[in-house]
């Protein structure tokens, strides 16, 4: 993949795309993203609207039922804002994935105006924002999984550059990093064994450094590994980044008392 | 058919199995790393650049296909051209007859492996005689090769020890060693007896007419020294533009296939034998192979026609190496072979559709790519193709997307779905809609938290 | 058949690239992007290249007596020779050696070693470069154990590109890179598959 161009945000207006699964599932993620963005000074918009990226349909094949969900996208973040998003794979689905599916379609311009100025949430705060150390305090070794779907985008080293940057987080490695945890959306279904076997391998690797997190810009890499893990026995703490932050922040306030 | 056909191949497979592929590919990888980021400061900005110069022939395979015709003619070489399988095999039998010729060697070619040529001489009556190590074993085991580059990567030293002896190769020995010298010593005399030499290419140059095998052992070599007769299988879209490309390109295939900077053997041959030289081919032909190529290239996934044959997507990839090449019903597997085979399958596309969907678009494969050729959106067209194709290969085990269409682009609907999916919590998984069901057997879920970060935010939104 | 399906095909071809709105463009690019960086075109070429040859499990060797002298340590007594070049080289063979500037295929199992001319090598891989016109017999080249290549200095490219920018009308060239390997089973890197295990780099000046 290679990386989109982005308009240079104009001012602190975002509108949130807080995505399918935080809806369904990672509320807190979603919650975190939005304390995050209202430290930074941001001034937050959520669409009301908004369902899905259109992705699992993408994935699957089904573009005509993607391109339904993908115009109904379109339509509610409608405006001149970035749309901020804590999920690596939605952002990806916004600025390539629906740029392929709509090739052929009339309204590719309005597609394409929205991949414009879509970013994932690590990516906005180091690359849009230009915020490259994050105050506060996290006391924990963490796993970094960067997810698939970021692959070739600054996120995964915008959200390096992040952890990094947070006093008491050491962030481990971890082998066979460009290794996919296996959960590929419908994939994880209808391969059931080599995603599985994907995710195991990936605790494998992860577990071995021994950290108290597994840290992502993906919960949906997240719940497959975290759903994975305590069937094998060995239960997992997964975070996504924005929980980080958000209660590294916290800490800071705290200490400061 | 429960699970996709790929994965109920991958959960047959046999522990052994999986490991060898695993170790090899692993291996195989690691090798290519080290090779092209010591060797290189910036490998991708190469990879990017031969992808541009692949891209450059196969977009004008119009101009240089007459053109490399008219050089190789130049060269005393013979043209031929076979629009399909059928046709090729022909050609090869007839180039064959007509000269009273009946013992073939061949060197590895997947075009080969494509027409299933030495099933078809065979038939005839006509000795085919594999002669690369991997492809010879895969031949007396009567076997298919499963990486296309490394075709026995499945199969232990102690399988191999069993065929030799099946095959009057030697008491059972299992030392590599042995097996090697063993395969040797049996082989020169094979070549030294054959009439005819067949070869693929690894690149053909417009320019020159040059054709270009890379090899490890020597076989294509004794090959084109012993006997009177070459006969090249050429896929139409080995041609380059340029001698200078295989500069870039040679640099690249032997890295990224082996961590080589270049295999033993780089040849590179412009028609029959010099006059003054005792040994080798008095006549060479070339035989054009289409067998579908030109429908890739009417496709919209005509990038993967840049393909240099290296395997190091197969090598990185995570399914590829739960899953081995057999999995993949096709001569060529892995990550270039789920978006090459289904489209040369031609007519029979949905019967491998599938292939495309074994994959979660991870784009290691792109990554490692020499021609960086775009695999995961060739992967997506091809699910695309598929839908509309009405595969059942292709759809088996995947939740249909009808009716999550209809709830995402009505925001009412979404948010009720949202509330009542707390449901999901109470209902016995035997009940659960398929994809559900696969899903709690192998995973733990979440707990239901529908509707609650947008309580959260209204409430924000009034504090 | 064939030259209807030449028309079939080329017809197929032009049907599908001509509703390209515009062709890829050949890409510009200088002669030694694919060169390694950290290899030093001005070093001198044959200390350069026996250092390469070496890593490829290669054998660079200065002088025939160099040559006659590891053939009989290594008990490789029989052998064929480039005809044009055993007067040059005979001297620094004893009587224990049995060298044959014929090659006879029916006793290809005989030949423990080949003595024939490179064309020239690559100093950044490490290869000896065989051709047709320079090769006395393909066969000698290639089926005995040991192959020695015998080279003059100024025959030595600097790099695979200054190598391909010269290949020049010779029907037949092998960039030679180590000697003949397999590492089919099971992985394990095995020298000397079909053709020599022993791959040799005969300085002569």
């Amino acid at each position: 993949m290679s990386p989109h161009e982005r308009h240079r945000p104009n001012g602190k207006r975002v509108q949130l795309m807080a995505t399918c699964l935080c809806d369904a599932f990672f509320d807190d993620a979603a919650a975190a993203t939005v304390e995050v963005l209202e430290y930074l000074g941001c001034e937050i918009a959520f669409p009301e609207a908004q369902t899905c990226c259109g992705q699992p349909a993408f994935n699957g094949g089904d573009w005509k039922a993607s391109r339904k969900v993908v115009r109904h996208t379109v339509k509610t973040f409608a405006g001149e804002e970035p749309v901020v998003v804590p999920s690596g794979s939605c952002a990806a689905m916004m600025f390539h994935g629906a740029l392929l599916e709509f090739e052929k379609e009339p309204d590719l311009p309005q597609v394409a105006q929205l991949a414009s100025r879509t970013w994932e949430l690590a990516d906005f705060i180091v690359n849009g924002l230009g915020v490259t150390k994050w105050p506060g305090r996290y006391e924990a070794t963490v796993a970094f999984h960067r997810s698939c779907h970021s692959r070739g985008t600054a996120s995964g080293p915008a959200a390096l550059t992040l952890l990094g940057s947070i006093e008491g987080l050491k962030v481990a490695p971890f082998g066979e990093g460009e290794q996919c945890c296996g959960f590929g959306g419908t994939f994880s279904v209808a391969f059931p064994t080599i995603s599985q076997a994907m995710g195991n391998l990936k605790l494998d690797h992860v577990l071995a450094t021994q950290p108290d997190e597994i840290v992502s810009a993906d919960m949906s890499c997240l719940m497959h590994m975290g759903g994975l893990a305590p069937k094998g026995g060995r239960p997992v703490k997964t975070r996504h980044i924005a929980q980080i932050l958000r209660d590294s922040l916290k800490n800071a306030s705290a200490t400061a008392r | 058919m429960k699970y996709q056909q790929i994965d109920q191949f991958a959960a047959g497979l046999a522990r052994e199995k999986r490991a060898a592929v695993y170790d090899g590919s692993k291996a195989g990888y690691d090798s290519r790393y080290k090779a092209l980021f010591t060797h290189y400061t910036a490998p991708d900005e190469l990879r990017h650049l031969a992808g541009e110069i692949k891209q450059h022939a196969i977009e004008n395979l119009d101009t240089y296909l007459p053109q490399v015709e008219a050089k190789l003619q130049e060269n005393g070489a013979k043209v031929h051209w076979a629009a399909d399988a059928r046709e090729a095999c022909e050609a090869v039998l007839k180039i064959m007859r007509d000269r009273g010729a009946t013992k073939m060697v061949k060197a590895k070619t997947m075009v080969s492996e494509e027409i299933e040529l030495a099933h078809f001489l065979e038939k005839e009556g006509v000795e085919c005689l594999e002669t690369d190590l991997g492809e010879f074993i895969v031949q007396i085991d009567h076997d298919h090769p499963s990486h296309i580059v490394k075709p026995i990567i499945h199969k232990n030293r102690r399988e191999i020890a069993t065929s030799f002896e099946k095959n009057g190769l030697g008491e059972y020995n299992d030392d590599p060693g042995t097996i090697t010298r063993r395969a040797r010593q049996y082989l020169r005399h094979k070549y030294l007896a054959a009439d005819v030499a067949l070869t693929g290419a690894n690149f053909l140059s417009a320019e020159s007419g040059r054709m270009v095998l890379v090899t490890n052992e020597g076989n294509s070599r004794f090959c084109l020294a012993a006997t009177k007769v070459h006969i090249a299988l050429i896929g139409i879209e080995k041609i380059v533009a340029r001698d200078r490309d295989l500069a870039v390109l040679l640099n690249l295939l032997g890295r990224s296939g082996t961590g080589q900077q270049l295999t033993s053997y780089t040849e590179f041959i412009t028609g029959p034998k010099s006059a003054a030289q005792p040994d080798g081919p008095e006549e060479m032909h070339v035989i054009f192979v289409d067998n579908g190529r030109t429908d890739v290239l009417e496709s919209d996934c005509r990038e993967i026609l840049r393909c240099i044959r290296c395997g190091a997507c197969l090598n990185v990839c995570p399914v590829y190496r739960q899953a081995s090449g057999h999995a993949y019903r096709a001569v060529y597997p892995g990550p270039v072979g789920a978006v090459l085979s289904p489209l040369l399958a031609g007519k029979k596309f949905p019967e491998m559709a599938d292939l495309p969907k074994a994959s979660t678009l991870c784009g290691a494969c792109n990554e490692v790519c020499p021609v960086n050729i775009p695999i995961p959106d060739l992967l997506l067209r091809l699910r695309d193709k598929g839908k509309q194709a009405g595969s059942a290969a292709a759809s088996a085990a995947t939740p249909p997307m009808g009716g999550y269409a209809i709830l995402a682009t009505q925001p009412a609907a979404w948010k009720a779905a949202l509330s009542m999916g707390g449901i999901i919590n109470a209902v016995p998984t035997p009940l659960l809609p398929q994809a559900a069901k696969t899903w709690v057997e192998t995973r733990g879920l979440p707990p239901w938290r529908g509707g609650q970060f947008r309580k959260w935010m209204k409430q924000r939104k009034k504090s | 058949m064939s030259a209807s399906s030449r028309e079939a095909i080329l017809n197929r071809v032009r049907a599908a690239l001509t509703p390209l709105p515009r062709r890829a463009a050949y890409p510009e690019f200088g002669d030694n992007v694919a060169t390694m960086p950290a290899f030093d075109r001005e070093a001198d070429r044959w200390t350069a290249f026996s250092e390469r040859q070496k890593l490829v499990n290669g054998m660079p060797m200065v002088g025939a007596t160099a040559l006659a002298t590891w053939l009989r340590e290594n008990g490789h007594l029989r052998g064929y020779c480039d005809p044009t070049l055993w007067a040059e080289l005979a001297p620094a063979f004893g009587p224990e050696f049995s060298v044959s500037t014929d090659y006879d295929r029916a006793q290809v199992d005989e030949y423990a070693f080949g003595i024939t001319r490179a064309a020239g090598a690559i100093a950044e891989t490490g290869s000896i470069i065989l051709n047709d016109s320079t090769t006395s017999r393909r066969l000698g080249a290639l089926t005995p154990w040991v192959h020695a290549a015998v080279l003059r200095r100024e025959n030595i490219y600097s790099d695979v590109a200054a190598a391909i920018a010269a290949l020049g009308k010779d029907t037949n060239i092998i960039f030679c890179t180590g000697p003949s390997k397999t590492a089919d089973v099971e992985g394990i890197l095995i020298e000397g598959v079909h053709g020599p295990g022993v791959q040799i780099a005969l300085l002569i000046d």
